[in-house]
C-alpha cells in the first residue's frame, strides 16, 4: 500500500468511525483512537510504516496548532478579569494531583518495601493534562461558557507547572537515589519555560510584523502555518517545551494584533483533519499491551490522580472566589492525560535504571486508559455545566 | 536541523521570496522554484533528507488537488459551449509538438549518426504541459477571461494527449529498436486513460452520493481529503494517470449537483500552503549540472517546442474558429512543462537500456528552462491579451 493510501485510509476511517460512535454519544476524539487501534500496527496493521514513522513530526505540529489556538484564550482584558482564577486553580489542581499521588505511592512503597523516588515522579506526571483531547471535545460539541473557556486556559498554562513539577519531582528523585542533590535540573526546567516563552514571544513578533506584507488571506495563512512549524522545530531543537513556545506566541497575536481573530479562525478552517490524522496515529502508537500492567500501582495512580484534581480545582476555585460552577466541573475536564506525562516518564526511564521501566510501564497504562476514557469525562463535565 | 523547522522555513522563505521577486513582477510559481534551487542540497541544503523524501507524496497529492479543481471548469453546459475549441488546439498543439521535435531531431540524429528512436519519445515529452504551474499563474494574477478559461480546460485534458502519444512513442521507438512492436506499450497508454476516468468517475459518484454524510464544516474538509487522497492512492495502486482520475471526479463532482462547488470553494481556501511547498520541493529537485548535459537535442528540443506549441495551437484555434488574440497567445500560454514530461522519461529509461538514460537527461534538463521560464511565458500571454487585470 502506498503512503497516500494509507493516509486516506486513516481519514476515510476515522471519520466513518466519528459517525458511527457518534450515535452512541462517544465523542470523535474517542472514536479517532479507536480506530487507531484497530487499523494500527497491534491489530490490522494497514498503516504504513512510514507514515506511523512520521506520526512523531504530526503530533508536534498539531500539538503547535493547538497551543498556538489556546493562546486566544489569554488577552488581556479576559485575563484582568479572569487570571487569578486561573492561575489558582492550575497551579492548585497540578499541585494537588502531585501530592496526593506522591503520599499515596509513598505509603504503598514503605509498606511494600520499594525504594521511595519512583512515587516523587509519578506523581509529577500526574500533574498533567492533555491539552489536545480537551480541546477537541469543546471544539465538537462547539461548548461555551465560563467553565469552558477557563478550562481551556488552564488546560493551556498547565504544561509549565507540570515542567516545573517534574523538574522538582526528578531533582528531589534524583537526591533520594544518589544521594546527591542536583539543583541544575530545576535550572534546566526553567530555562525550558522561560527560553520557550521568549522564543514564542519573538516569533509571534516576528509574524505579527511579518503579516503586513500579506496581501491576502491565503498568505497569511501560509505564513501562520510557516511560523508554527517554525517555532515548534526550534524549541525541538534547544530542547524547550513547544507547547509553550507556539502558545505565547498565540498569546502574543490575540493581544498585539488588530485582525487577531483571523489568524485563529484560519487555523480552524483545517484543524479538524489535523486533529483527525493525529488522534488516529496516536491511538495506533498507543501501547495497548501495557493495559494488564497496570498493577497497584496504576490503580492507585488512576483514582488519586482525579481526586487530587478535584480537591485542586474546588480549592482553586473557593480561594479566588470563582462562579462556583467552575469549582464543580471544571476537574471533568482535566482528566484526559496524554503526551506531557509520557514525557515524564520518558525523562525517568532514562535516569532511572531500576526503576525506570516500571514508572514508565505506569505511566502508559495510565495513560492509555486516561486517553480513551478522558474525552467521553471532558463532555460529561462540560453537559452537566450546560456549555454543550 | 529536524524536518518540522525545514518544513517551517519553507513556508517562510517560499513567501517571503514570493514577495521580494514580486518587485521585479515575477510570478510566485518561479519564485518559489528558486526559493528551492537556493535551499535545495544544491545551495544551502535546508531541506532536510526526510522532508525531500516525502516529495513524492506531495507532488501526488498536489497534482491531484490541482487536477480535482480543474474538473470545475468542465460543467455541462461549458463543455457544450466551447469543446470544439479545446479539442482542437489542445490535440493539434499536442500532435504538432510531437511532429515537430521529433522531425527536427531525427533529421539531427540522421546527420550524426545516431539511432533515431530516441526522438520519437523525446517529441512525445514535448507534447506534455504543466497544470499546476498554469493554475497558479492564472489564481496569482486573477485573471479571467476567454483565454484563461481555455488555457485551464487545455491543461487538464493535455494530459490525455500526451499518454496516448507517449505510449505509440515507447511502442514505435522500441519497433525500431528491436524490430517488435509491442501493441500492449499502446493498449497500456489507452488503458491507463480508460482506467483512470473509471476510476476517478466512479469516486466522483461515490462522493456525491454520500455527502449528505457531512453535517459540519469542520467535516467538509476531511470529507473532501479523505475522497481526493483514496482516488489518487488508488490511481497510483492501479498505475492510471493520478492527473486524469482526479480531473474525472472534479468533473463528476460538479455536474451531479450545483450544490457541490462549495467542495470546491472549501479546497481554494487550503490549498496555497501545499502549492507553495509543491513547488519549492520541485524546485529543490531541480539539476542545473545536468543543463550543461543539454547539448544541441536539447536547444532543438526547447526551439521546436515551443515553435511547436505557438503554431499548433493557433492551427487549432483557427480551425476551431476561436478568436484573434487567443488565436496568437494560448500556444505561448501553454510553455511550462514539468513532471508529465518526466513521467515519459522515467519510463524510457526503464525501457531502453541503451539510451533511455540520454532521454531522461534531455526531458530533465529541458523540464529546468521550461518550468523556470514557462510560468513567465503565462504570464506574458495572459498580459497581452488583457486578462490580467491592470492593477497587478
Amino acid at each position: 500500500m502506498n503512503n497516500i493510501f494509507g493516509l486516506a485510509l486513516i481519514i476515510v476511517t476515522g471519520f466513518i468511525g466519528a459517525k458511527l460512535l457518534r450515535r452512541v454519544h462517544f465523542p470523535a476524539v474517542t472514536a479517532y483512537l479507536l480506530i487507531g487501534v484497530i487499523i494500527g500496527p497491534r491489530m490490522l496493521n494497514i498503516i504504513p510504516a512510514e507514515i506511523i514513522g512520521f506520526s512523531g513530526e504530526i503530533s508536534y505540529f498539531v500539538l503547535g496548532v493547538i497551543a498556538f489556538s489556546l493562546g486566544e484564550n489569554f488577552t488581556f482584558s479576559e485575563l484582568k478579569a479572569a487570571g487569578r482564577s486561573v492561575l489558582w486553580i492550575s497551579i492548585l489542581e497540578a499541585a494537588s494531583a502531585w501530592i496526593l499521588v506522591t503520599s499515596v505511592i509513598m505509603v504503598y512503597c514503605i509498606i511494600t518495601r520499594m525504594p521511595l523516588h519512583p512515587a516523587l515522579v509519578l506523581g509529577a506526571a500526574a500533574s498533567a493534562t492533555a491539552p489536545a483531547a480537551t480541546v477537541m471535545v469543546v471544539r465538537e460539541y462547539r461548548a461555551r461558557g465560563i467553565v469552558t473557556d477557563m478550562l481551556l486556559r488552564v488546560i493551556a498554562i498547565d504544561d509549565a507547572w507540570c515542567l516545573v513539577l517534574s523538574a522538582l519531582a526528578i531533582t528531589a528523585a534524583s537526591a533520594l537515589h544518589a544521594g546527591a542533590f542536583q539543583a541544575t535540573i530545576i535550572l534546566h526546567a526553567v530555562w525550558e519555560i522561560a527560553a520557550a516563552l521568549v522564543c514564542g514571544v519573538i516569533v509571534g513578533f516576528g509574524l505579527h510584523y511579518s503579516s503586513r506584507f500579506a496581501r491576502n488571506q491565503e498568505d497569511i495563512y501560509v505564513l501562520v502555518l510557516g511560523v508554527i512549524l517554525t517555532i515548534v522545530g526550534m524549541s525541538l531543537m534547544f530542547s524547550l517545551s513547544p507547547l509553550l513556545a507556539a502558545m505565547a506566541a498565540g498569546v502574543v497575536i490575540a493581544n498585539v494584533s488588530k485582525k487577531g481573530s483571523l489568524y485563529f479562525d484560519l487555523l480552524r478552517n483545517v484543524d479538524a483533519i489535523l486533529f483527525l490524522g493525529f488522534f488516529v496515529l496516536v491511538g495506533a502508537n498507543l501501547e495497548i499491551d501495557v493495559i494488564p500492567h497496570v498493577g497497584i500501582l496504576g490503580i492507585v495512580y488512576l483514582l488519586f490522580r482525579v481526586v487530587g484534581k478535584i480537591v485542586g480545582v474546588k480549592l482553586g476555585a473557593m480561594i479566588s472566589g470563582s462562579d462556583p460552577k467552575i469549582g464543580r466541573y471544571l476537574w471533568w475536564g482535566l482528566v484526559p492525560q496524554a503526551g506531557v506525562a509520557l514525557g515524564v516518564a520518558l525523562s525517568a526511564k532514562a535516569l532511572y535504571p531500576r526503576y525506570g521501566e516500571l514508572i514508565f510501564t505506569t505511566i502508559a497504562a495510565t495513560t492509555v486508559l486516561y486517553e480513551l476514557v478522558g474525552p467521553v469525562c471532558v463532555r460529561y463535565g462540560l453537559r452537566r455545566a450546560g456549555e454543550i | 536541523m529536524n524536518s518540522l523547522l525545514s518544513a517551517g522555513l519553507i513556508l517562510m522563505l517560499g513567501f517571503a521570496g514570493a514577495r521580494l521577486l514580486k518587485y521585479i513582477k515575477l510570478p510566485s510559481v518561479t519564485a518559489f522554484l528558486i526559493v528551492g534551487i537556493i535551499i535545495g542540497p544544491q545551495i544551502l541544503n535546508m531541506v532536510t533528507e526526510e522532508i525531500f523524501l516525502a516529495s513524492d507524496f506531495f507532488s501526488n497529492l498536489v497534482l491531484g488537488v490541482i487536477a480535482f479543481s480543474l474538473g470545475e471548469n468542465f460543467r455541462l453546459e461549458e463543455i457544450k459551449r466551447g469543446m470544439k475549441q479545446v479539442m482542437w488546439i489542445s490535440v493539434v498543439a499536442a500532435v504538432g509538438v510531437w511532429l515537430l521535435v521529433s522531425a527536427a531531431i531525427v533529421i539531427y540524429f540522421i546527420i550524426i549518426k545516431f539511432p533515431l528512436y530516441p526522438a520519437l519519445v523525446l517529441g512525445a515529452a514535448a507534447s506534455a504541459t504543466a497544470p499546476a504551474a498554469t493554475v497558479l499563474v492564472i489564481r496569482e494574477y486573477r485573471a479571467s477571461g476567454l483565454l484563461t478559461e481555455l488555457l485551464l480546460k487545455v491543461v487538464a485534458i493535455d494530459d490525455a494527449w500526451c499518454l496516448i502519444l507517449g505510449a505509440m512513442a515507447i511502442a514505435f521507438a522500441n519497433a525500431m529498436r528491436a524490430d517488435v512492436f509491442q501493441t500492449a506499450h499502446v493498449f497500456a497508454g489507452i488503458g491507463e486513460i480508460v482506467g483512470a476516468l473509471i476510476i476517478g468517475g466512479f469516486m466522483g459518484y461515490a462522493f456525491s452520493s454520500l455527502n449528505r454524510f457531512v453535517k459540519t464544516s469542520e467535516e467538509f474538509m476531511i470529507y473532501i481529503f479523505g475522497f481526493l487522497l483514496f482516488n489518487v492512492g488508488l490511481s497510483i495502486t492501479m498505475h492510471v494517470s493520478v492527473l486524469l482520475s482526479s480531473m474525472m471526479m472534479g468533473l463528476v463532482v460538479i455536474n451531479i449537483s450545483r450544490q457541490n462547488y462549495k467542495f470546491f470553494e472549501v479546497l481554494r481556501t487550503v490549498d496555497a500552503p501545499l502549492y507553495l511547498m509543491f513547488f519549492i520541493l520541485a524546485g529543490a529537485h531541480l539539476d542545473f549540472s545536468i543543463l550543461y548535459k543539454m547539448g544541441i537535442v536539447g536547444i532543438l528540443y526547447i526551439v521546436f517546442r515551443t515553435v511547436g506549441k505557438v503554431y499548433g495551437a493557433k492551427l487549432g484555434a483557427r480551425i476551431s474558429g476561436a478568436s484573434k488574440p487567443v488565436e496568437n497567445w494560448i500556444g505561448l500560454a501553454l510553455s511550462p512543462q514539468a513532471g508529465v514530461a518526466l513521467g515519459i522519461g522515467l519510463v524510457a529509461k526503464a525501457t531502453f537500456p541503451d539510451y533511455g538514460d540520454y532521454i531522461f537527461t534531455i526531458i530533465a534538463a529541458t523540464t529546468v528552462v521550461f518550468e523556470l521560464v514557462g510560468p513567465l511565458l503565462t504570464k506574458l500571454s495572459l498580459q497581452k491579451v488583457g486578462e490580467i487585470s491592470s492593477l497587478e
